[in-house]
């Protein structure tokens, strides 16, 4: 599924927002390729990604390691890393293509910005999965605001309830911003959400003799 | 899930974890107890997760799966992220769409391939309200992706009518993916619009389209002249796995 996509925020916010996700393919290429996938989680981990996991284990964000994350990959192995800038992005692309694995590779973020890193390496992309909004009884969703830390784990594991109650606790000065995004983040157990784009979402709701 | 009050202190830790609000606490013999509301609970699997929810006494669980009806295994293939569903063999509510779409050509040039993720954002989906979609799609000889769990519930897959027994049952998510020739676009997205209109949900719609040769993504142009809006963040496929598909040769 396309947990990655649909994601919420200002185009600022969103710059900060990059989802790698390599995938081998069922009956195709997966075969023997849990290797290869554990080469390149260890390649990528050096680029600083912000949040990983996998649904088999949970996320760095809980607790859980890498050796953790690595030992648990299936026989149709995935990696998903979130990165905070388009420039580790272009890094991380950098060094998939010296690795050349053969394996699927695809980025989650703005789009002119992904097609412009590609141009430079001299990619041509092949698909793309497109975001055409949200469709229906759009008048019962959350607010834009509570959306925005939502869609960050697109499996819907994020509760309206807990983004409310950490917003709360930021409001009245028992949580951090640093400390709310981290526990607001715990649900998603794939790694998809960014924590560091979820702290300057939260700063707006520090009191004001705190800044 | 169910919560073991024998166990319970009534601490509340887990109450605003849960995205569908089935945990409450209540009074019990004068003693607060949490109590999961077995038809809001939709299994996502959350509240048993001892990383996330850390309740003091672990006295959330899930029945033995001999006392769960297949309503509720379905509720958990569909809303917990962490199982696999025998028929896609991949964590997840669907395929893999365009994650490996440059090897599998699920969606090749000339195509769109649409999915429809109901429930998606935080409302959640009766398979009712899935029903209306598929019956609308069937109507129109769409043939949905056979690869997906929502296959097994449907009773009728030249009706898109879904097995009486899960109408009810309700999830998290749940994908309706198809892939149309590039010439129905106008026509399919038409019909979307009246899904929209007819059902007590949302979804959000994902739209798969390969770049021409010149880089120019024939659907996103198509979205623009029917004035349907496209967010600037997307998901590409770069292009880089081996054996490369694009063109569709069966
Ligand atoms: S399994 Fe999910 S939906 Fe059910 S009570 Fe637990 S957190 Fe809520
Ligand atoms: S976290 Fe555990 S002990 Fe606390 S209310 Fe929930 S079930 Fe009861």
């Amino acid at each position: 599924m396309s947990h990655s996509l649909h994601r919420r925020g200002t185009a600022e916010s969103l710059s900060h927002d990059y989802i790698l996700l390599v995938t081998a393919a069922a009956g195709i290429n997966a075969a023997g390729s849990k290797d290869k996938l554990r080469r390149v989680l260890d390649v990528v981990w050096e680029v600083g990604p912000v949040n990983t996991g996998s649904n088999e284990v949970g996320t760095i964000l809980s607790g859980v390691s890498i050796e953790e994350i690595k030992a648990g990959f299936t026989e149709i192995p995935r990696v998903r890393c979130v990165f905070d800038s388009a420039d580790k992005m272009r890094e991380v692309i950098r060094r998939l293509l010296e690795m050349d694995l053969g394996i699927s590779v695809t980025v989650s973020g703005p789009r002119l910005e992904i097609e412009k890193i590609c141009a430079e390496f001299g990619i041509k992309p092949h698909s793309v999965n497109l975001s055409l909004d949200i469709w229906g009884k759009k008048n019962e969703l959350p607010e834009e605001e509570i959306l925005e830390f939502i869609t960050m784990c697109g499996h819907g594991m994020i509760s309206r309830s807990l983004v409310v109650d950490c917003i709360e606790k930021v409001k009245a000065g028992r949580l951090t911003p640093e400390q709310a995004a981290v526990r607001m983040g715990s649900p998603c157990v794939c790694g998809f959400y960014n924590p560091t784009r979820a702290i300057p979402m939260l700063q707006k709701y520090v009191p004001a003799e705190k800044h | 899930m169910v919560v073991d009050q024998e166990k319970c202190i009534g601490c509340g830790i887990c109450t605003v974890y849960c995205p569908a609000d089935a945990i409450r606490l209540v009074t019990v013999d004068g003693k607060r107890k949490a109590e999961i509301d077995q038809d809001a609970c939709l299994e996502c699997g959350t509240c048993i997760r001892s990383r996330v929810v850390k309740c003091p006494r672990g006295a959330i669980y899930e029945l033995p799966k001999e006392e769960r009806s297949m309503g509720r295994q379905m509720r958990r293939f569909f809303s917990d992220p962490s199982t696999a569903h025998p028929r896609t063999g991949v964590p997840g509510r669907g395929t893999e769409e365009v994650k490996t779409n440059d090897v599998t050509g699920r969606v090749c040039r000339g195509e769109l391939g649409l999915c429809l993720e109901m429930g998606r954002p935080a409302l959640g989906t009766s398979v009712r309200e899935i029903e209306k979609a598929t019956m609308h799609l069937a109507r129109c000889g769409i043939v949905l992706e056979d690869c997906n769990p929502l296959t097994d519930l449907i009773e009728d897959i030249t009706t898109g009518k879904f097995r009486e027994e899960y109408l009810d049952e309700r999830f998290v998510s749940a994908i309706i993916e198809f892939r149309i020739p590039f010439e129905r676009g106008e026509e399919i997205l038409n019909v979307i619009r009246d899904i929209a209109a007819e059902i007590d949900t949302v979804f959000s719609l994902d739209m798969i389209t390969c770049y021409d040769e010149d880089g120019t993504l024939p659907g996103l142009e198509l979205c623009r002249s029917l004035g349907i809006s496209v967010r600037d963040n997307c998901k590409v496929n770069l292009g880089v796995g081996r054996p490369y598909k694009i063109e569709r040769q069966d």
